[in-house]
C-alpha cells in the first residue's frame, strides 16, 4: 500500500507576517527571508524554495498565521492569482445555521392558598416561577435569606445555585448564563452591587438580560445593614461606565416582591437588557401575604443566545466595537431600546384624584407614606400618595396626573434626596416648570420615615426624632 | 498542518474583514498567540467539538480571539472570562467551554476569579498565556515580568520593590480542585508538538466530563521585548523557562463525574418547595377583631435573641391570614445571632396593611424587663401589655388605660418540660387577653407550623392553654 503523499507548504505571500520563525523550522533549509516589500501589506514575507522539500510539515506548525503557510492540496494552488484575498477565498458561508427562537412556554399553576412568606423569599420563588433555575452571588446582609433559600431550592430542580468569589465573579456568571440565553439572578445589597456594576455595564452592552434583586442598606462604605433608599441613583443613572440604563422597580409588599420579580424576568428577556429590583431591608426582611400566579414560565433559548450548541455557532456575545461608528451606532440603537422601556413606566396614585397634598414615596416607605395618607384624610385633610413603581423610566405621565390638582408636594425617602432628584429630572424633562415647591421627609443612616413624622410635615408641626 | 476547519472562513469580524483583514490576524509577525490559536482550533476539530464549543475571549491582545474562531464566542470583562466560563458551562453542561487568557487578565486583575474557578474543579479548560508582558496596553510589567526585566512599568528592570513573577501553573497545581495542569512552551517544533497534545489533552478531559484543566503556555512577545521572533523563541527558553519550568504539574485520573440532569419545570415540585397548598383554612373567625381596632392592629413582641418572638410574631401573622385578613411581620434583631435583642412588629388588617411598622403598638408582648421598659410606655391608650412575669420582677408604670398581664411565660414553659415554649404561652396569654382571633384560630397556625414535628403539638398545646388558664386566673379580659 503507497503511502499517502504529506503535502508540502503552500504560502500566499499576502499572508505572510514576514516574522520567520518557519525558518528554524524547516531542516533542509527551504525558506528564506525576501528582501521584497509586498506591496499589499507592507510587511515582508518569507520565500519558499520546495526542491528540497520533504514535506516534513515542521513549518507549517510553526507558523502562528492560520492563513499562513497551509498544505498545498492538489488543485488548490496553481489556480490563484494573487490579487484581492478576499476573492481569492471567496466568501464560504459558515456551515452553522441560521438560529431561531427557542420560544418559552407559560405553564398553568393549580390556584394554592397565599403564603407567609418574607419578601427575600417572595422574590425567590418568583424567579423560579419565571423560569430562573441559574442564581449567582455572594452573601450580603440583608440580601442573603435570597440566596439561602435558592441555594435549598434549586438543587431540587437540577438548577444552580454557585456562590461565588466575590460579587465581581457572581455578576459575570451572570454574564455567562445569560450570554447562553437563560434565565439568571443574584440577590445583593448596597455595597455589593456597587461591585457588580462593572458587570452590569458590560451586560448592557452585551445586551444581556438579568435580574438583579438589591435589598439596599444604608451607606456610604461599609454602613450598616438597616434600611436606606441608597442605590436609587445608582440603579436610574449609574450602571456602571458608558450610556446604561435599566428598567428598575421599586416593590413595596412582599406581593410585589414575587411580581415584580416575575415581571423583571419578562422585561428582561423583552429588551435584552438587565432590570433591577431595588427593595430595601425592610422588605427584604418583611414576612407578609403573597399569592402564586396562576401560571409559571419554562424558558427557551432566544435565537442570539451563545448556548454552545449547532444551533448558536455564528453568535456573538460582546459588547467591543472598535470601529467608532459601529460603536455610536449600538449606542444609538441602545438608546432607542431605552426610549421604548419607557412604555413599561408603571406607578400606583393613591387618593390622588382630588388630593391637595400629594405624598411621593416608594418601597416600604410608601406604605408607611399610606398609612400617614389614610390618618390625614380622617382629620380632613386630602392627601393622595403617588409611588412609583418603575424609578426608572420615571413614570411622568401618572406623575403629571396625580400632582395635577396638588397644592403642596412632599417627598418622603430614606435618602439624602436621591429620590427626589428622579422626580425633578422626571418633571424637567417632560417640559414641566410649573410645579410646587418640593418639601422632604428624609431620614438616614437606616432610619425609615415615621408615619408622625410624615403626618407632622403634612400638618406643618415639628416633629421631635426619637 | 491544515488549516482547521475551527478557523472561520474569513475573518468577518476583523474590520470588516476588509482586505487582508479578512484572512490575517492582528496579531504582530511571530506573536505566540496564533500558534496557541492553531493548536486549540485542531483540538476542536479532533475532538469534533466544534458545535459545542464556547470560546471565551479575554482582554489583552486576545481580546479578538472572536474574529477567528467558527464557535460559539462571548468576550469578557478584563480577569473575568472563567466565571463568565462557569456560567456559560453551567447553563449548558454539554458544552465545553474554553477560557482562553493571557497573563495580565489571569494573573493579575482576574486573580481571584482564576483561583477560585480553578479550585471549583467544574470542567472548564483554562489556556493561559504567558509571555511575561502586557502587549494590548503597551509593553507593561505583567504578573509574570521577570527579575530585572524591563517594561515601560519596570524602565530599569523588575526590582524587589514590585514583586515575584506569578508561577500560575505551580500556584493551579496546588490547588484541590484541578485535574490536570501543564505548562507548554512554542520554541521549536518539539515544544510545539507537547503544547498541541497539552491543549488537547486538556480540552478532552472536559469532553469527557472529568473536571479542569489549565494549560500554560510560554509565548512569545517579539514586539514589547523589542526583539526578533527568532531571538524572542531564544529569550522565552533561556530566560523564561528557568523560571517557568516547562512539564506536567499535575496529572490525576478521575472517573467522569459532571453529569447534570435538566432543570426540573414541573410546577407541583416548585409549589411543594414553596410550601404552598391548595387546601383551604377552617375559618373561625366571625368577622375581623373590631374591638382591637377598626381596621389595622399594631403588635409588637420583644425580647432576646432566643426567646421566640419572631415565632410567635410569624405564628400571628399566619394565624390572620389563614382568616382571610391581611398581615406583615418585620424582625428585627440586633447584631448578636443569639442572645441579642429581637423585636418583631406585626401588623394584621382587615384589607390591607398600610403601615407595617409598630413604633406605637396596641399590644406588647414583652419577654423581658428591657424590652418591656423600652418599649411599654410606647404602648398606645387603652392597649394592652403582657409581660413574662417570671423574668420581670418590677413592672413599670404605664398609663391606667392600659391593661397589664404579667404571665410566667417562662416558668410555665420550664414546668411543662420545655423552656422554648415560652412563646407560645405567650400566645395564649394573647388569645385570652385580647381575643384577637379565636382559640382554634391560632391553634391551627400553630400545628400547621409543626407539621414536620408532630410530636411536638399536645406539647405546643397544653402551653397554649396554660398560657390562656393565667390570664383567667388575672381576671380575664
Amino acid at each position: 500500500m503507497a503511502l499517502k503523499e504529506r503535502p508540502k507548504p503552500f504560502l500566499l505571500p499576502e499572508y505572510c507576517k514576514g516574522c520567520g520563525r518557519c525558518l528554524d523550522a524547516c531542516a533542509k533549509d527551504c525558506i528564506t527571508l525576501s528582501d521584497q516589500i509586498n506591496s499589499l501589506t507592507g510587511l515582508v514575507p518569507v520565500e519558499l524554495d520546495l526542491t528540497n522539500c520533504n514535506a516534513c510539515g515542521l513549518c507549517m506548525d510553526a507558523c502562528p498565521e492560520p492563513y499562513g503557510l497551509r498544505p498545498a492540496h492538489e488543485g488548490e494552488i496553481q489556480d490563484f492569482e494573487l490579487e484581492d484575498p478576499a476573492k481569492l477565498f471567496g466568501v464560504k458561508p459558515s456551515e452553522a445555521p441560521v438560529p431561531v427562537d427557542l420560544p418559552s412556554e407559560v405553564l398553568p399553576l393549580p390556584r394554592t392558598e397565599p403564603l407567609v412568606i418574607k419578601g427575600t423569599y417572595a422574590s425567590a420563588i418568583g424567579a423560579l416561577l419565571a423560569g430562573c433555575r441559574h442564581v449567582y452571588g455572594y452573601p450580603i446582609t440583608p440580601s442573603t435569606e435570597g440566596a439561602e433559600l435558592m441555594a435549598k431550592f434549586l438543587p431540587k430542580l437540577d438548577g444552580t445555585f454557585l456562590q461565588a468569589v466575590s460579587e465581581v465573579a457572581a455578576v459575570n456568571m451572570m454574564y455567562g448564563t445569560a450570554g447562553a440565553g437563560l434565565p439568571t439572578m443574584t440577590f445583593t445589597s448596597s455595597p455589593g452591587f456597587s461591585l457588580m456594576l462593572e458587570g452590569v455595564s458590560y451586560m448592557i452592552g452585551s445586551e444581556l438580560p438579568g435580574v438583579f434583586v438589591d435589598i439596599m442598606r444604608g451607606g456610604p462604605g461599609l454602613g450598616n445593614i438597616a434600611p436606606e433608599q441608597s442605590d436609587i441613583k445608582l440603579a436610574c443613572h449609574g450602571l456602571g461606565h458608558g450610556n446604561t440604563h435599566a428598567i428598575t422597580l421599586a416593590p413595596s409588599t412582599p406581593q410585589e416582591m414575587l411580581d415584580l420579580t416575575m415581571l423583571a424576568f419578562e422585561l428582561s428577556f423583552k429588551y435584552r437588557n438587565p432590570v433591577v429590583i431595588l427593595g430595601d431591608g425592610y422588605l427584604g426582611q418583611m414576612t407578609g401575604k403573597v399569592q402564586l400566579p396562576e401560571a409559571m414560565i419554562k424558558p427557551g433559548i432566544p435565537k442570539w443566545a451563545v448556548y454552545g450548541d449547532a444551533m448558536h455557532r455564528r453568535n456573538l456575545i460582546s459588547s467591543i466595537f472598535l470601529t467608532e461608528s459601529d460603536l455610536e451606532a449600538h449606542n444609538v440603537h441602545l438608546n432607542a431600546k431605552y426610549e421604548a422601556m419607557k412604555t413599561e413606566a408603571r406607578a400606583e396614585s393613591f387618593l390622588c384624584d382630588d388630593a391637595e397634598v400629594v405624598l411621593i414615596a416608594c418601597n416600604t416607605p410608601a406604605r408607611t407614606t399610606k398609612g400617614a395618607v389614610q390618618d390625614l384624610r380622617h382629620q380632613g385633610i386630602r392627601a393622595g400618595l403617588f409611588r412609583p413603581i418603575t424609578l426608572w423610566p420615571f413614570p411622568v405621565e401618572a406623575l403629571k396626573a396625580a400632582i395635577h390638582g396638588a397644592d403642596r408636594i412632599v417627598v418622603v425617602e430614606a435618602s439624602a434626596g436621591q429620590l427626589e432628584d428622579e422626580v425633578r429630572l422626571a418633571l424637567s424633562k417632560a417640559g414641566i416648570r410649573s410645579f410646587p415647591e418640593l418639601e422632604s421627609v428624609r431620614r438616614m443612616g437606616g432610619v425609615l420615615p415615621q408615619q408622625s413624622e410624615i403626618m407632622a410635615q403634612v400638618l406643618g408641626k415639628k416633629e421631635v426624632r426619637a | 498542518m491544515s488549516k482547521s476547519s475551527v478557523i472561520y472562513d474569513k475573518f468577518e469580524r476583523h474590520s470588516h474583514a476588509e482586505g487582508l483583514k479578512g484572512h490575517a490576524t492582528h496579531y504582530c509577525p511571530g506573536c505566540g498567540h496564533g500558534l496557541a490559536h492553531k493548536f486549540l482550533a485542531e483540538a476542536i476539530d479532533n475532538l469534533g467539538i466544534q458545535d459545542r464549543t464556547v470560546a471565551i475571549s479575554p482582554v489583552g491582545c486576545s481580546v479578538f480571539l472572536y474574529y477567528y474562531f467558527d464557535v460559539g464566542n462571548s468576550q469578557a470583562a478584563h480577569g473575568r472570562a472563567p466565571v463568565v466560563a462557569l456560567g456559560h458551562k453551567f447553563a449548558n453542561p454539554e458544552s465545553v467551554v474554553i477560557s482562553y487568557q493571557g497573563d495580565g487578565d489571569l494573573a493579575s486583575i482576574g486573580l481571584a476569579e482564576t483561583i477560585a474557578t480553578a479550585q471549583l474543579g467544574a470542567p472548564i479548560t483554562v489556556v493561559f498565556i504567558n509571555n511575561a508582558i502586557y502587549g494590548m496596553t503597551g509593553g507593561q510589567m505583567a504578573p509574570t515580568t521577570l527579575m530585572g526585566q524591563s517594561s515601560s512599568t519596570s524602565p530599569s528592570g523588575r526590582n524587589e520593590y514590585m514583586g515575584q513573577p506569578m508561577k500560575m501553573a505551580e500556584i493551579i497545581a496546588g490547588l484541590d480542585g484541578p485535574i490536570y495542569v501543564e505548562r507548554v512552551a512554542l520554541y521549536d517544533a518539539k515544544q510545539r508538538i507537547k503544547a498541541k497534545k497539552a491543549i488537547q489533552k486538556a480540552v478532552q478531559l472536559q469532553v469527557e466530563g472529568r473536571g479542569y484543566s489549565f494549560i500554560e503556555v510560554l509565548a512569545e512577545c517579539p514586539t514589547h521585548l523589542k526583539m526578533t521572533p527568532e531571538e524572542t523563541e531564544k529569550w522565552v527558553k533561556e530566560c523564561m523557562e528557568p523560571v517557568y519550568p516547562l512539564g506536567v504539574k499535575k496529572d490525576l485520573t478521575v472517573d467522569p463525574w459532571f453529569k447534570r440532569n435538566p432543570p426540573c419545570f414541573k410546577g407541583e415540585k416548585i409549589l411543594s418547595l414553596a410550601g404552598a397548598t391548595s387546601e383551604h383554612p377552617v375559618r373561625h373567625c366571625e368577622g375581623f377583631p373590631t374591638h382591637l381596632a377598626p381596621h389595622d392592629i399594631s403588635l409588637k413582641l420583644a425580647g432576646s435573641g432566643g426567646d421566640g418572638a419572631q415565632t410567635a410574631a410569624m405564628l400571628i401573622a399566619r394565624a390572620a391570614i389563614n382568616e382571610g385578613f391581611d398581615a406583615t411581620h418585620i424582625p428585627s434583631y440586633g447584631p448578636e445571632s443569639r442572645g441579642g435583642t429581637s423585636y418583631a412588629d406585626v401588623h394584621v388588617a382587615e384589607d390591607e396593611v398600610l403601615n407595617p411598622g409598630s413604633p406605637d403598638p396596641q399590644v406588647l408582648i414583652a419577654f423581658n424587663a428591657p424590652s418591656l421598659a423600652k418599649f411599654g410606655p410606647a404602648v398606645r391608650k387603652g392597649g394592652t401589655v403582657i409581660y413574662d412575669s417570671s423574668v420581670v420582677s418590677e413592672a413599670p408604670e404605664l398609663d391606667p388605660s392600659i391593661k397589664v398581664f404579667p404571665v410566667p411565660f417562662t416558668g410555665i414553659a420550664t414546668d411543662l418540660g420545655k423552656a422554648v415554649v415560652k412563646n407560645i404561652v405567650a400566645l395564649g396569654a394573647l388569645q385570652a387577653a385580647t381575643g384577637i382571633f379565636p382559640r382554634e384560630t391560632m391553634l391551627t397556625a400553630i400545628r400547621v407550623a409543626l407539621k414536620d414535628k408532630c410530636a411536638l403539638i399536645p406539647l405546643n398545646e397544653e402551653a397554649f392553654a396554660w398560657g390562656i388558664k393565667s390570664v383567667e386566673a388575672l381576671g380575664g379580659n
